[in-house]
């Protein structure tokens, strides 16, 4: 018995002759003992290789996870990403910035306060000294104490006062402030055609105040408007010269 | 159609040797090399990524394990041609599962000399299989070790006795022997 088993042992190392291959069939057909001993073997070999397996699938799931992340967040890359948006953050910066300095420019070559068309008006009449005072201080470009006169008048929220002050603002580069004065006026429906009606002027000056403020798209669009509107209109030539200028 | 794919020009030989050792660097980066080769390969088929992955994966196991148990002891190719012939088979056999071709189209399995025993996921275990899978580790340490050597790895006894110091074959003989008594009386106590 021992001596056939072996046998077994040299079928499992691949060892077996000839002569013992056959008696090793023999035994296999004849002899139940050794044909169970025999089984028994082969399954703890495929026992032991599906135990091995599991291990192995396990060691290379965490080879692809590995992968996986590396795909997610591999360094090298993550670095040139990085490096690509330093570049493109710098040259934005330097390109914005010199963007800015040409709108900066064409600004400072367009705006122009609007002429005090109220102040004739309220010259002949007498007692509301603080209006007048405050056209007077806008004529002199003395914007903050113009704002701080527009800002005390009674009839403050006019719209008119509140285009002279839009004005001043944007002569103190205020544009944000000067943007939420213009927004209503330029926005305004009603239609009159006195000269106390400020909206195309509104728009024109609300392109300047994206302009200043470097808001390309806003001002592109502003001056469109006004470059566009089929009336013969207050700066539509210059709204179309600055388009032409910004390259639009 | 393999020669147009991918080779990593590592010398078969010697990366079959490291696989026998269980070299987890080696198979670690025979996992890379071909891996991406062999999912953009297998996009021809239509099989989803995750089943590419999974037959990838067996197919390194087929390497690994024939590598091991010494069936191939050199490659008339290299790794990565075996690995697609193991992992192309594999596809053929999942799409016949699936039904998704016309088996009459012109899908030829190559025949190489190699042997390609990628069979191992089909038969599922036995009952006693099973039994035996789950008690293995009932055993002690030394036992699974002279068990996965001769059984999984194929090293004979000679050899085994030399690996684990054994001061005879006789030694190690009876050692083994005592091991699958305890084996078979854990099953069937």
């Amino acid at each position: 018995m021992k001596k056939n088993f072996e046998l077994i042992e040299k079928y499992f190392s691949n060892s077996l002759s000839d002569e013992e291959q056959i008696v090793f069939n023999n035994l296999l057909k004849n002899d139940p003992a050794f044909k169970e001993e025999f089984l028994f073997q082969k399954d703890l070999k495929k026992a032991l290789s599906h135990n091995q397996r599991s291990s192995l699938k396990t060691t290379l799931q965490k080879f692809e996870n590995n992968l996986e992340k590396e795909k997610v967040f591999p360094l090298r890359k993550w670095l040139a990403a990085a490096s690509i948006v330093l570049v493109l953050g710098l040259s934005y910066f330097l390109l914005s910035d010199s963007f800015n300095s040409s709108s900066e420019k064409l600004y400072a070559e367009y705006f122009e306060p609007y002429r005090n068309v109220v102040h004739p008006i309220v010259r002949g009449e007498n007692g509301n000294n603080i209006e007048s005072s405050a056209f007077l201080a806008y004529e002199n470009r003395k914007f903050y104490k113009a704002i701080n006169l527009f800002n005390s008048v009674s009839n403050k929220e006019d719209e008119y006062i509140r285009f002279y002050s839009a004005m001043c603002h944007l002569g103190l580069n205020d544009n944000l402030e000067a943007i939420n004065l213009l927004l209503p006026i330029a926005t305004n429906e009603t239609n009159d055609n006195s000269d106390l009606n400020f909206k195309e002027k509104a728009n024109w000056y609300l392109g300047l105040a994206y302009l200043n403020s470097g808001d390309i798209n806003k001002a592109i669009s502003q001056f469109s408007v006004v470059a566009n509107n089929p009336e013969k209109s207050y700066k539509k030539e210059e709204a179309q010269e600055i388009l032409d200028k910004l390259d639009f | 159609m393999f020669t147009l794919l991918h080779m990593t020009g590592v010398t078969s030989h010697n990366t079959l040797e490291l696989l026998k050792k269980g070299d987890n660097a080696t198979l670690q980066r025979i996992y890379e090399d071909n891996r991406n080769v062999f999912i953009n390969f297998s996009k021809r088929y239509n099989i989803s990524k995750n089943d590419a992955v999974d037959i990838y994966q067996d197919a390194i196991i087929a390497l690994h394990e024939n590598a091991v148990n010494g069936k191939i002891n050199s490659l008339n190719s290299s790794v990565s041609t075996y690995l697609f012939a193991i992992g192309k088979n594999k596809i053929f056999q999942l799409l016949r599962k699936n039904k998704t071709v016309d088996l009459n189209q012109n899908i030829t399995i190559e025949s190489t000399n190699e042997i390609l025993d990628v069979n191992f996921y089909e038969d599922k275990p036995t009952k006693r299989q099973n039994l035996i899978i789950e008690n293995l580790k009932r055993l002690g340490k030394r036992c699974v070790e002279v068990l996965k050597l001769f059984y999984y790895q194929g090293f004979n006894l000679d050899e085994i006795t030399k690996i684990l110091n054994y001061s005879s074959k006789e030694v190690l003989k009876s050692q083994k022997s005592r091991c699958i008594k305890q084996l078979k009386k854990i099953i069937n106590d």
